[in-house]
C-alpha cells in the first residue's frame, strides 16, 4: 500500500509550472513581510508585545474550559444560541437547520475559515439557498471554484485578466481590468446582495468570553455589512478563538493587524455583543455561534501540540516561509496553507495519508517561528510532527528499508569501505556530466528531480587516513 | 447534540484537572505604551494618522469654522445632489455645533431612526445617501481610529452604507492608545450591541495586491475635531 497521496506530487508539479503564481506569490508575499516588519517597529519593542500575545493565549488555552463556559453563559443570557460542534458535519446540520427553519434564500457570508474548514458553501447550495462570498478575494476564488490559496489575500494566485473573465459573465457585459472598474462593479453587485440579504454568517477573530462579543476584523466593510444589516447572524468560531475580557484585546489587535497586512489596525475592527437592544434601529433580532471542535480538543490534550492552538491566523508564517513561497497554498491542498497549516492539518483531519506529506513541506529555517505574533515553535512542532509520523508507522516501507540500509553501512565500517569502492567502480552506466543524473527505482524517485554528486574514486575515510600517514 | 457540561468537561479532561469554578488570575500585560505629552499633541497625531489613512480632516474652534469647513468640503457636490432633501443621513443627535453649522447652511438632515418605520426602509434610506452624519465616543491617535457605540438613537448603517461618512468628535474624547479605550469601554458594563473602530476607508488589496479604495463601505471619509 502507498502510505502518501500520490495527488500530492502532482499538485506541486503544477505549482511549480505556473510563473504567474510563483511570481505573484513572491510579490504578493513580499510585500505583506516587509509591511509587517514596519508596522511592529513602529510599535516598538515588537519582542514585548509578541511575549504578551503568547502569554494571553497560552492563558487562555491552558483555561479553555472556563473561558468557553463563561462565554456560552453569557451569550445564553444575552438571549444569543449557542451550537457546540463536535464535527465539521455536525456545525453544517446546524448552520442548514437555521437556514432551512427561516426559509432563507439569500445567505450573504464575510470571511471565514471555519466555513472553508467544514465546506459549507457546497452543502447550503443544496439546499438551494444562494450563499454569497462578501470579501472580494473570496468572491473571486468562490466563482473559480477555489479554495484559498492565501489566509489573508485569498485570491492571491489570480490575474486581473482572469479576475475580469471570472466578472464578465456576471455583468453581462465586458469589463476592463484595472482595479478600479472590477471594484466598482463589486460594489454595485454586492449592494443589492447585502439589501437582499436575509442571513448573514461571519467569521470570529476572537469572542471575548466575559461579554459574550464577537471580534471581527475586516478592510473592505462587508463584515459590518453582514453583521448590521440581515435580520438573522450566525457567526462560526474555532473552539479555541477567544480571550478573557476587553483588557487582553489591545495587544491581540495590535499584533493581528500589524503582522497580517502591516496596517496598525484594519479599516474596520467590530465588537459585537449581538442581538441587537430592542429599540437599536438596525443589527439582528437573532445571534447564533457556532463553536467547532474538530479534533481541537485532542490538540488540547496533547501537550507536545498544544501550543498550535494559540494562532491567530493572522498569516505571517505564510509570508515568509520558503516553500509557500515557490508553491503557493494550492499544493498543499489543505485548508490551511503555509506552515500553521503544516501544523494544524494533520492533527485536526487525523489523516496521515492524505495530509502527511505536509510537515515536511518545511525547510526547517524557522523564518516561520521568528515572524509568528504568539511566538509559535512552528518549525520545532514540524519536526515533531515528522517524528510523529514515522513513529506511527505512516512512512512508506521503502523508506524503512533505506533508512534501515544506512543504519547498516554507516555501523559496519568495514562493508562501507567495501561498498564504496564499488560504487565508484560500477556507477557508471548512470553517470552523466559527472553526476548521477539517471536512475533505476528506487534511486529514480531521486533522479527524476535532481542529479546526485557521483561516487568519488577515493573515499573521504581513505583520504583521511593518507593525510594521518603524511 | 452535544450539549454544553458534556462540551466542557471533555476539554477539562484533556487539561487533566476540573474545571475551575472561579475565574483564573488574568495574565499580568507589559507592553510599553505610547503616551503623548500633551492634548495637541493627540490631537495632531490623531490626525496625522487619518490623513495618511486617506481621511480628511480638520480641527475647529468654532460654528463658524465647522460650516467653513462643510462648506470647502462638501459644498460644491451638495449643490449637484439630485435629492437634497435626503442626502444627508444623521444620527438623531449630533454634537451641537454639528447641529448648528447644518441648520445654518440649509442642509437638511434626514435622522435615520425616526425617519422610516422598518430596517430595511431605513437601509435603502442610507443607501440612497450621498453622505452619513455621526458623532464618535472615542478617537485613538496612535492609529487615527474613530471608536463609535451603537444606540437606540445611533444607526450602525448611518457610518456604513453612504459613500461618504462625516464623523464629529471632541477634542476631549482622543485617546493616546487603543489600551485606554478598553479600559473605559470595560468601565461602562455591558457593552453596547455593536463597537465600531473605524480606521480610514473601507479598502481591498486582493486584486493582484493593488490597493482600491471603498469597495463596499464608504469612499470617502471625513472628521472634523472640535476643539472643546
Ligand atoms: S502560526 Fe503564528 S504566524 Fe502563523 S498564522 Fe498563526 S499566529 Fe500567524
Amino acid at each position: 500500500m502507498t502510505m502518501y497521496d500520490p495527488t500530492v506530487d502532482q499538485r506541486v508539479d503544477k505549482a511549480l509550472a505556473n510563473d504567474f503564481l510563483r511570481l505573484a506569490t513572491r510579490r504578493a508575499t513580499d510585500r505583506l513581510r516587509n509591511n509587517r516588519v514596519k508596522a511592529a517597529e513602529e510599535l516598538g519593542d515588537w519582542q514585548k508585545w509578541r511575549e504578551a500575545g503568547e502569554t494571553i493565549r497560552t492563558h487562555v488555552v491552558a483555561n479553555l474550559d472556563f473561558y468557553l463556559k463563561q462565554l456560552i453563559t453569557q451569550i445564553e443570557k444575552q438571549g444569543g444560541h449557542v451550537h457546540l460542534a463536535k464535527t465539521p458535519a455536525e456545525a453544517v446540520t446546524f448552520v442548514k437547520n437555521i437556514v432551512r427553519e427561516h426559509k432563507a434564500k439569500n445567505v450573504i457570508k464575510s470571511k471565514s475559515m471555519i466555513s472553508e474548514e467544514i465546506h459549507l458553501n457546497h452543502a447550503l447550495e443544496d439546499e438551494g439557498s444562494t450563499v454569497i462570498e462578501t470579501d472580494l478575494g473570496e468572491y473571486i476564488i468562490q466563482i473559480a471554484g477555489e479554495p484559498p490559496s492565501h489566509i489573508i489575500v485569498p485570491a492571491m494566485h489570480k490575474t486581473r485578466q482572469q479576475v475580469a473573465d471570472l466578472f464578465e459573465p456576471i455583468a453581462g457585459h465586458p469589463l476592463t481590468s484595472d482595479t478600479p472598474t472590477l471594484t466598482r462593479f463589486v460594489r454595485n453587485k454586492m449592494r443589492e446582495s447585502f439589501l437582499q440579504g436575509e442571513i448573514g454568517i461571519t467569521g470570529c477573530n476572537f469572542a471575548v468570553a466575559d461579554t459574550g462579543s464577537i471580534v471581527m476584523v475586516t478592510n473592505e466593510g462587508n463584515g459590518r455589512m453582514v453583521s448590521t444589516l440581515p435580520r438573522v447572524q450566525i457567526t462560526l468560531m474555532g473552539m479555541e478563538r477567544l480571550v478573557p475580557s476587553f483588557r487582553e484585546l489591545d495587544v491581540m489587535l495590535n499584533l493581528l493587524a500589524r503582522s497580517a497586512t502591516g496596517q496598525k489596525f484594519s479599516s474596520y475592527t467590530t465588537i459585537l455583543t449581538p442581538p441587537k437592544q430592542a429599540s437599536d434601529p438596525d443589527g439582528p433580532e437573532e445571534f447564533h455561534l457556532v463553536i467547532l471542535d474538530h479534533n481541537r480538543s485532542e490538540i488540547l490534550g496533547d501537550k507536545t501540540f498544544r501550543p498550535a492552538l494559540n494562532c491567530i491566523r493572522c498569516g505571517a508564517c505564510f509570508n515568509v516561509c520558503p516553500v509557500y513561497r515557490q508553491i503557493g497554498g494550492h499544493a498543499y491542498g489543505s485548508v490551511y496553507a503555509g506552515p500553521i497549516g503544516a501544523v494544524i492539518t494533520p492533527l485536526l483531519e487525523n489523516d496521515w495519508y492524505k495530509w502527511g506529506h505536509l510537515p515536511f513541506f518545511s525547510s526547517l529555517c524557522g523564518a516561520c517561528s521568528e515572524a509568528c505574533p504568539v511566538r509559535l515553535p512552528l518549525h520545532d512542532l514540524l519536526v515533531k510532527l515528522r517524528a510523529r509520523k514515522v513513529v506511527g508507522g505512516h512512512t512508506p516501507k521503502i523508506e524503512h528499508q533505506i533508512f534501515k540500509t544506512y543504519r547498516f553501512f554507516f555501523t559496519h565500517e568495514k562493508t562501507l569501505r567495501k561498498a564504496l569502492r564499488l560504487g565508484s567502480k560500477l556507477q557508471w552506466p548512470l553517470v552523466r556530466n559527472g553526476r548521477i543524473s539517471v536512475g533505476i527505482p528506487p534511486l529514480s524517485n531521486w533522479t527524476n528531480s535532481r542529479t546526485l554528486p557521483k561516487v568519488s574514486p577515493k573515499s573521504f575515510m581513505q583520504m583521511w587516513s593518507e593525510l594521518n600517514r603524511n | 447534540m452535544t450539549n454544553t457540561n458534556e462540551f466542557i468537561s471533555l476539554l477539562a479532561s484533556k487539561l487533566g484537572r476540573p474545571t475551575p469554578t472561579q475565574a483564573p488570575e488574568p495574565v499580568a500585560i507589559n507592553v510599553p505604551q505610547y503616551r503623548s505629552s500633551t492634548r495637541k499633541d493627540r490631537a495632531s497625531l490623531f490626525l496625522d494618522n487619518w490623513h495618511a489613512l486617506g481621511g480628511k480632516g480638520m480641527i475647529v474652534k468654532s460654528p463658524e469654522e465647522t460650516m467653513q469647513c462643510l462648506k470647502e468640503w462638501f459644498g460644491d457636490q451638495q449643490a449637484t445632489w439630485p435629492n437634497k432633501q435626503q442626502a444627508i443621513v444623521a444620527w438623531d443627535m449630533l454634537p451641537t455645533v454639528a447641529e448648528f453649522a447644518f441648520a445654518a447652511l440649509e442642509w437638511p438632515l434626514v435622522r435615520y431612526s425616526q425617519e422610516a418605520q422598518s430596517s430595511p426602509d431605513r437601509y435603502s434610506l442610507a443607501a440612497q445617501a450621498e453622505l452619513g452624519v455621526t458623532g464618535a465616543d472615542w478617537g485613538i491617535a496612535l492609529s487615527g481610529t474613530l471608536v463609535v457605540n451603537s444606540s437606540p438613537q445611533r444607526g450602525r448603517a448611518v457610518s456604513l452604507l453612504p459613500p461618504l461618512h462625516l464623523a464629529f468628535i471632541e477634542a476631549s474624547k482622543l485617546r493616546d492608545n487603543l489600551f485606554d479605550v478598553l479600559e473605559e469601554l470595560t468601565s461602562l458594563g455591558m457593552p453596547p450591541s455593536a463597537i465600531e473602530m473605524i480606521s480610514g476607508p473601507s479598502r481591498t488589496s486582493d486584486i493582484e495586491m493593488d490597493l482600491s479604495i471603498g469597495v463596499h463601505g464608504p469612499i470617502e471619509v471625513y472628521v472634523i475635531v472640535i476643539d472643546d
